[in-house]
């Protein structure tokens, strides 16, 4: 029977790991994500869940505990923010070389110095290159449902890779919204069971990670990037069967708003997006033809599906809520990528950036107003005079 | 779209390797050494100290035969054995005074 | 975690000599270590004590490198290589992993010996963290610190057990600093005994000794929890010795109280080989290329740090050997 609740993401969260019957948990204490692992915890001790609690010392140690299950063929999950994410780096690429199909949930947070407890997408960002499956979600339900599709999705026999199922820190890990509980038979049917190719072994002895011979390197990136190649159909199939089993109608790779007909249009990720939706109403009323791209993955970039969403649109002001100092752009890092999705369009959209949301700032509606005039003037000149805006900061 | 992976240079899934069976032939020393061990059977009380202080596990015990056998493919002709042996029934001998002796290995190390 | 279960845990029965030792190896001759090599001939013991129902976690070191190279191991049971900075946490992992998978019902064979390789590196410096959380939470995982002494692998670096005055790449003489190495290093049983609540059995051993080193593995592994044996490895390459006297170096340091062979269990410490009059620390380390540049007052040094040592053993020592064949005297 699906069951409504008012859960924040951190609460999501932790029911998506109990409904995908995770095996093996690790945790860490660190803001904002901690409540996962307290959630996880009150589950394990009065039996809801059937799981090893392991505590670990650190957070390189949550994602080195979990590779080691996983090795093993353990369901494992483990979890983090901000400077915990950047503290297990060199685990990460272990993890996905190795093919450990592992979850890590990430409610982001802005990186020292100095300490700063505001939601910021840097600390994930970081590691998008590690070779991990990577997107935010901007509800608590898709909290709950990215949960289970990438497990789905990480586990595939072809995939057998982490995932990095992030959350905006406080917006989303610590607000309640409307979260519908499926029933674990749904989840049984839609999640089979982790089944290591070539977990350690007693009876089928094997060697995980001899040192390979010095003219392989370049070809086990090569392999690992061709699975990358494979992952978006998985993904396709993956969500269509979530949609079948739970009755919903998720897009697979990316949130199109109002865009069939739109003009200009936004580009950002996560819970920020609410607010965006709204503005773009408001915008709708005074007749802007606004819309808005939420791409739900990082990690395959969906760059065919944002190509064609952008296509006949001006302008776009893609929203970094994350920073890349000194990059190309000198702002965020968002805009790279969506600059390079955009480039062989044959109509290219004008493209600027706007520096928002970054320490745990909300973003007003003003300031995707202010946004609007910015490339309703782009439009008008049909020029970008300036690349990056730092929201907050820049004179009206 | 999919990379070209040259067959000989493809890494196993995940770099995971099944467990080898005996001993590793990939990965044969035999060409590490310039002397090798040779038992007087006579001498030999079959105290098993060659077979224990081996790092490469060259010397075992054949129980059919009652004598200890020496493994030619692997031994780096590091002398621990011959030093060990309390009964002096181990000599070190110089590797090209054997007709099989530095043992060219059909693919680099 | 949940209530304790019989997770089918093996009980290895103790090894009355070399020949009556397990005949299978399960580090297979065919890897790329030294000639001569002390953490291999120690890795070979271990592995033939604990037997087929075994996963090796492997940090990187000389133990992961020389072993695993290419595309080749010598196990021929399960391992996995871990970082150098995460042994202890990866072989927490796999073992939670097991007792999940064994409470589910999905695993129904005999628990898995689970056996951290780690150097001294991989144990008390940079692997220390992970070493010490498993101790305290408790895994049933043996963790062994092979001790060559040094960051072996990278080319004979110090490391927190390198002896004081031994001669590394980071640890030079010269004019400034004729010892070279001027610490005095970690005592790695002690950093366990010292604090783990559920750690009962901690033990000393040396490749000289393989009965006594296969017996003291077999004890441990047979505890319900977390163990940790510290194993003196001779390294050739690293001490500067010829290699065939790898095992001379074994017994030399026993002999001179550089080594000590102990257990520590449940509180109690039974020492393994106490000599009854100890040779002078020189008679050691003359054989050691490591040690030659060091002058009369530095030997003394080094034979009062062992002589304070030897004081505190013979306050509380009690003899039990675990029986070793017989050699013929020298």
């Amino acid at each position: 029977m699906a069951k409504e609740l008012m859960l924040s993401g951190c609460a999501a969260a932790a029911q998506g790991a109990k409904f995908a019957e995770v095996e093996v948990i690790c945790s860490y204490p660190i803001r904002p994500y901690t409540a996962i692992m307290m959630e996880l915890s009150r589950m394990v001790a009065n039996g809801e869940l059937d799981a090893e609690f392991v505590h670990g010392e650190g957070e390189h140690a949550q994602v080195s505990v979990v590779l080691g299950a996983s090795a093993a063929g353990a369901r494992a999950y483990t979890g983090s923010s901000g400077v915990g994410v950047t503290y297990a780096f060199e685990v990460y690429s272990p993890a996905a070389g190795g093919r450990y199909p592992l979850q890590m949930a990430i409610a982001d947070r802005t990186l020292d110095p100095p300490g700063d407890f505001g939601s910021e997408h840097t600390d994930a960002m970081s590691a998008r290159d590690q070779g991990w499956l990577m997107g935010w979600a901007s509800t608590p339900q898709e909290v709950f449902d990215n949960t289970l599709i990438n497990y789905r999705v990480g586990e595939d026999q072809q995939v057998m890779l982490p995932q990095f199922v992030c959350q905006d820190g406080y917006f989303l890990s610590h607000i309640p919204d409307k979260v519908v509980l499926p029933d674990i038979a749904q989840v049984r049917e839609f999640l089979p069971p982790y089944s290591a190719p070539h977990p350690l072994s007693t009876t089928c002895p094997v060697s995980h990670g001899p040192q390979i011979k010095p003219d392989q390197g370049a070809v086990m990136d090569a392999q690992r990037a061709s699975t990358f190649l494979i992952v978006p159909e998985v993904i396709e199939k993956a969500v269509a069967d979530y949609n079948r089993i739970f009755k919903r109608n998720i897009p697979p790779f990316i949130e199109k708003y109002k865009m069939d007909d739109a003009e200009v249009a936004f580009f950002i990720m996560g819970a920020h997006a609410n607010t965006c939706k709204k503005a773009i109403d408001q915008m709708r009323a005074q007749g802007l033809k606004a819309g808005m791209v939420r791409p739900r993955w990082v990690r395959p970039w969906p760059t065919k599906q944002i190509a064609e969403a952008f296509q006949n649109v001006k302008a776009i002001a893609s929203v970094e809520t994350s920073t890349s100092y000194g990059g190309a752009m000198r702002g965020g890092n968002l805009v790279h990528e969506l600059r390079a999705t955009l480039y062989d369009l044959e109509k290219r959209p004008l493209v600027t950036s706007f520096m928002a949301g970054l320490g745990g700032d909300v973003i007003l509606f003003e300031d995707f107003h202010f946004m609007a005039k910015i490339l309703n003037q782009m439009v008008k000149e049909k020029k970008t005079s300036k690349h990056v805006y730092w929201i907050g900061f820049e004179e009206d | 779209m999919a990379i070209k992976v040259p067959k000989e240079r493809e890494v196993p899934f995940g770099a995971i390797t099944p467990a080898p069976v005996g001993q590793q032939d990939l990965f044969m020393t035999s060409n590490w050494r310039i002397v090798r061990p040779v038992i007087d059977n006579e001498k030999c009380t079959r105290c098993f100290i060659c077979y224990a202080s081996c790092p490469d596990s060259c010397w075992s015990y054949n129980e059919k035969e009652d004598q200890m056998e020496w493994n030619w493919k692997f031994c780096k002709g590091c002398q621990i054995c011959i030093y060990e042996c309390p009964s002096d029934a181990l000599s070190a001998v110089a590797e090209l005074d054997f007709e099989d002796g530095v043992v060219r290995l059909e693919k680099p190390f | 975690m949940p209530q304790a279960f019989d997770y089918q845990k093996q009980n290895l029965p103790p090894i009355k000599s070399l020949r009556h030792a397990p005949r299978e190896e399960m580090y297979l001759p065919g890897h790329r270590t030294c000639a001569g090599c002390g953490p291999a001939l120690n890795y070979r013991l271990v592995a033939k004590a604990a037997g087929k129902d075994t996963i090796f976690i492997g940090p990187t070191g000389c133990m992961y490198v020389a072993n695993a190279s290419y595309l080749c191991t010598p196990y021929a049971v399960s391992w996995i290589h871990a970082q150098i900075t995460n042994g202890g946490a990866v072989g927490s992992g796999i073992e939670a992993a097991y007792k999940i998978l064994a409470r589910k019902k999905k695993y129904d064979g005999p628990f898995p010996n689970i056996i951290v390789m780690a150097g001294d590196g991989g144990s008390v410096d940079i692997g220390l963290q992970a070493m010490s959380a498993l101790m305290y939470r408790g895994h049933d995982v043996l963790f062994i610190c092979y001790d060559n002494e040094s960051y072996a692998n990278t080319g004979i670096q110090t490391s927190p057990t390198t002896p004081y005055g031994a001669n590394t790449t980071f640890t030079p003489p010269g004019k400034m600093i004729p010892e070279g190495k001027t610490l005095f290093p970690k005592d790695p049983p002690q950093l366990v005994i010292g604090g783990h609540p559920l750690v009962k059995y901690v033990a000393t051993t040396c490749i000289s000794y393989p009965v006594d080193l296969m017996n003291k593995v077999r004890k441990a592994l047979n505890y319900d929890g977390p163990s940790f044996l510290h194993m003196l490895s001779p390294c050739p390459k690293g001490w500067k010795f010829d290699e065939k006297l790898s095992l001379e170096m074994g017994r030399l340091a026993v002999d001179t109280g550089m080594w000590t062979l102990y257990e520590w269990e449940n509180g109690v410490y039974k020492y393994s080989r106490l000599p009854k009059k100890y040779k002078p620390v020189g008679d050691y380390m003359k054989f050691q290329g490591r040690f030659s540049h060091l002058k009369a007052e530095h030997i003394a040094k080094m034979q009062a740090f062992v002589d304070e040592k030897i004081q505190r053993i013979k306050a509380i020592a009690v003899e039990a050997p675990i029986p070793t064949p017989k050699k013929k005297a020298r």
